[in-house]
């Protein structure tokens, strides 16, 4: 059977859905935030993907970009982190809920 | 990945997912985003994130102290599976070509990128640049400890 665009579909899918399921279920800001990073990751391949399949490179500008925004995001939410820990000494998700209170 | 107790490990998984689809892009055609997923995600980003795991937790990670609630996997699985199932439902209804065997010259390698980087997409190159500069601004000042900030 010959890998086509369909599989890469597929599989870009099942590693967005993987990293939804593991920000939901996990409690841990920073696997939450690795979390993040596999969807961004799923969604990539589906531009690489289609990229091939039509035959025109300006696809990858747009994972060149995803890149960009992902290393900021990465940034940012680490440095979050860092404050939050702190104030806090946690990293649990479940112990920030000051604004439910 | 998800399912790895300590962040550690997570983290050593992930990195291990992100150079499969370097590998993955390599076989699409695209070596320079091969490249660079190599460099920017399984380098510095995760370095980003082993420092973090380090400085924050310590070399011996707690290990989560709850299990996830059955309710909150309900919540997760049930739209994974809808996410899921709605993929492969619409990429089954049509029949989807395989990949063309002649692509243009030079596809995908860094010379057809720096000319779409620098012709057409010229604004968003630029933007993304500014992107980057208020995150690396912005991560500074989160960083800088409480006491030297100039606007306390």
């Amino acid at each position: 059977m010959e890998v086509g665009l369909t599989h890469y579909l597929v599989l870009a899918a099942a590693v967005f859905v993987v990293g939804m399921v593991g920000f939901v279920v996990r409690r841990n800001v920073i696997i939450m935030l690795m979390c993040l990073e596999l969807m961004l990751s799923g969604v990539n391949l589906t531009f690489v993907a289609f990229s091939r399949e039509l035959g025109n490179d300006a696809g990858h500008i747009f994972v060149l970009m995803n890149f960009a925004v992902a290393a900021a995001e990465v940034a940012i939410g680490l440095a979050i982190l860092v404050e939050i820990f702190r104030r806090r000494r946690t990293v649990d998700a479940d112990d920030l809920n000051t604004l439910m209170e | 990945m998800v399912t790895s107790r300590s962040a550690v490990m997570a983290a050593c998984w992930l990195i291990l997912a992100f150079l499969g689809s370097a590998g993955l892009y390599a076989s699409l055609q695209a070596p320079f985003l091969a490249v660079m997923q190599v460099l920017v995600y399984a380098g510095a980003i995760m370095v980003l994130f082993m420092f973090v795991i380090m400085m924050l937790e310590g070399p011996v990670m707690p290990a989560e102290a709850r299990r996830p609630r059955p309710w909150m996997l309900l919540g997760a699985v049930i739209p994974a599976g809808v996410i899921l199932a709605m993929v492969i439902w619409t990429i089954k209804g049509v029949s989807l070509p395989a990949f063309p065997q002649n692509l243009p010259e030079g596809f995908g390698q860094p010379l057809s990128m720096a000319h779409h980087l620098l012709g057409p997409y010229l604004l968003a190159f630029e933007l993304i640049s500014i992107v980057l500069l208020v995150a690396i601004l912005g991560a500074l000042a989160l960083g800088k400890s409480e006491r030297s900030k100039p606007w306390k």
